[in-house]
């Protein structure tokens, strides 16, 4: 049944993303209202879902990969419409609705067996603290990138002086730069929470070979880069096109260290 | 279709303005203008919209007038003119394409810069003075309503209007697009001059909070400052100041940079990054263009302004595309309207019910009066018709007389028609 709300947010998702494209490209505003209505009833549905899925397995459901796919696309959406309420930032669809589709779609058709659990998972009260936490600072993070990324495209409109149409669809550079802080600020500390939560339980429960597991080694580079980057803006008054391309460095590192274990966690096989 | 509208004009495209100004309609003199286009040329309904960049009369008549020939005769007459001086340079459009014009026209799509606002308020009090003068009441005041509701929707559903055309708003544009909001922005002038001036009341209109003027003459610098009460700061103090400035607008008549690519470092430190706009009107010019490459400072000259605002026509160019394609949507919708509300198949179809309420009525009650002779069956026929066309005499020679589209409406529903 839960695959069945999933696969119908699918559906409002997927009509979100084409009418955010029409608004973008096509230059259509009237159309960006059944946009934000379809992305927000498929946020709805999508939550539905998650819950359902979770009273059936009677675990936080974050511990298959669909299922942590699943939750991350429905987080990005939930922040993105927090955003935009905040924000009023039309742009930020381009990069958020497809992603959101993309991840609930690997979600909705993605085969499992049921979640076969290794000993370290059980009775673990920690895992949806954990989970939560990473995939919400992740989200943030992810936003902090991609308002980075207009940031970007928005600055060399202005530097060109050569106004194109990035320059007419995007907003402010103050905006842009606000929206990267913000999100780093709030995002930064989740994640930290998080890894030390996860640090510390593997640790406990694996002995001294936890830090082999590469999820756990590319995290703590990852975490670096935005130690920097927080640590500059905050002291030296970095900002805009450096404090962009650090973010930019920042998520790509999230990316690849996502690519290079694709299972959630490997030592939660043993 | 049955309706008979029709417009004649010219504009700053097909007419010098030296002939413009002549065939010009005053305001006041709207009124018995068109009175008096009404008694010559026999139409029902007219509007004149005269403006400095255009002439046009439109009008609305029966079907048999020929609304083409008597419009530009009236146009040249009533200006003295001969028809030949006129009418090379009149554009005439009738029905569907009079509609569409009017439409494009009141949308400012066929202004000359491309979303300019004037235009709207203009086809209003075009609209009021033929209300006031009692010209209008019928297709035509359907179709100016509409025309304004069009214009609305075109200005809030496309950016025709929505980018600056003018150097000191193209420059609080940009202002904008890097501060976002120019609320608590301080600004600072360097030189006291007529532009200067203008971009820093633009500014100040839209929020900027502080003011700063460095004039290399203190007197001068000090009225300016004065009458936005803002703050002069001495010329020679001039790059201590500039820490304090987000956006810098320079136009003096000096002959070297005043500000360089070095200084530019130093400021920002300063103010620990938080970015610069430099708009420079000054020729020859006051900023160093390499300042632009330093992080976080814009610099933007003359030509750069103009360059924007090139852009920013053809970005309204575009928009303007998506306005034809409502307006396009919004004749049809407009016609097809009209065309339910046309009297000729009003009238058909209320013939058509009473007819067959009449026969109905005779089919149910037949029976009962029995074997009648071919005198009386005559007889039945022609009460019942009698009766009918009594009741229908009224509603049918009111709509005949075009009592304009409300009457078809109430008829409509009187009579429950379809």
């Amino acid at each position: 049944m839960s695959l069945f709300w999933l696969r119908v947010a699918l559906a409002l998702y997927a009509l979100g993303l084409l009418h955010a494209l029409v608004t973008v490209v096509g230059r259509r505003v009237q159309t960006f209202r059944f946009a934000l209505g379809a992305i927000s009833l498929g946020a709805v549905l999508h939550l539905v879902s998650i819950v359902e899925s979770g009273l059936a397995t009677h675990q936080f459901p974050v511990t298959t990969f669909q299922e942590a796919v699943s939750a991350l696309a429905f987080l990005i959406a939930l922040v993105f419409l927090f955003i935009y309420w905040r924000y009023r930032l039309e742009a930020l669809c381009v990069f958020v609705f497809p992603l959101v589709f993309m991840l609930t779609l690997a979600a909705a058709f993605t085969n499992e067996p049921a979640p076969t659990q290794g000993p370290v998972l059980q009775s673990v009260w920690w895992l949806p603290l954990h989970a939560s936490m990473f995939f919400l600072g992740h989200t943030l993070l992810f936003l902090t990138c991609v308002a980075s990324l207009m940031y970007l495209l928005q600055e060399r409109e202005l530097k060109s002086k050569k106004p194109h149409g990035f320059y007419y669809r995007l907003p402010p550079l103050s905006v842009l730069d606000d929206l990267a802080q913000k999100t780093l600020a709030a995002g930064f500390p989740l994640v930290t929470v998080a890894i030390c939560i996860g640090a510390f339980f593997a640790s406990e429960r694996m002995g001294r070979d936890w830090p082999l597991d590469h999820r756990v080694a590319w995290s703590f580079v990852t975490w670096l880069i935005y130690l920097f980057l927080i640590f500059f803006r905050w002291t030296a008054g970095w900002r805009g096109r450096k404090a962009a391309y650090l973010a930019i460095a920042g998520f790509a590192t999230v990316i690849i260290s996502w690519g290079v274990s694709s299972n959630v966690h490997a030592f939660m096989k043993r | 279709m049955n309706f008979n509208i029709s417009l004649i004009g010219l504009n700053h495209r097909t007419a010098p303005v030296a002939l413009r100004e002549r065939v010009a309609f005053p305001e006041d003199a709207l009124g018995s203008a068109l009175q008096r286009l009404k008694q010559e040329t026999g139409v029902r309904e007219a509007m004149i919209l005269s403006t400095c960049n255009r002439v046009e009369v439109i009008a609305s008549a029966e079907p048999d007038v020929a609304l083409a020939d008597r419009l530009p005769e009236f146009l040249s007459g009533y200006h003295g003119l001969t028809l030949d001086e006129v009418e090379p340079h009149l554009y005439s459009h009738a029905k569907r394409e009079a509609v569409r014009h009017l439409f494009r026209v009141a949308s400012s799509l066929d202004s000359m810069m491309v979303g300019e606002p004037q235009i709207l308020g203009q086809v209003r009090s075009a609209y009021a003075a033929a209300r006031a003068a009692g010209a209008i009441g019928g297709p035509l005041e359907e179709a100016m309503v509409r025309a304004i509701r069009v214009a609305r929707k075109v200005r809030n559903e496309t950016g025709i209007a929505r980018s600056a055309v003018s150097v000191s708003f193209a420059a609080v544009e940009l202002a904008r697009k890097i501060f976002g909001e120019l609320k608590n922005k301080a600004v600072m002038l360097i030189g006291a001059g007529k532009m200067a001036e203008l971009a820093a009341r633009h500014l100040r209109e839209n929020g900027a909070s502080t003011l700063l003027v460095a004039n290399r003459n203190p007197e001068r610098g000090e009225a300016l400052a004065a009458k936005y009460r803002g703050e002069a700061v001495p010329f020679g103090d001039l790059l201590e100041h500039l820490s304090r400035a987000d956006i810098v607008i320079s136009s003096t008549g000096a002959s070297n940079f005043l500000v360089r690519r070095d200084d530019g470092r130093q400021i920002l430190a300063r103010r620990r990054n938080q970015p610069m706009f430099f708009v420079d009107i000054a020729v020859p010019r006051d900023i160093d263009p390499d300042l632009n490459k330093v992080d976080n400072i814009f610099v933007y000259d003359i030509d750069d302004l103009q360059e924007v605002i090139q852009s920013n026509l053809k970005e309204r160019q575009e928009e303007a595309r998506l306005g034809e394609e409502i307006v396009d949507q919004e004749v049809n919708s407009f016609l097809e309207r009209l065309q339910s509300l046309d009297a000729v198949p009003t009238i058909v179809s209320l013939q058509t019910h009473l007819e067959s309420i009449r026969r109905g009525e005779i089919d149910r009650q037949r029976g009962r009066l029995g074997a009648l002779t071919p005198e009386q069956e005559a007889a039945i026929e022609q009460i019942t018709r009698g009766i009918i066309n009594k009741v229908a005499h009224q509603p049918i020679s009111q709509l005949k007389s075009g009592g304009g589209l409300g009457m078809v409406e109430a008829v409509r529903r009187l009579f429950n028609l379809k």
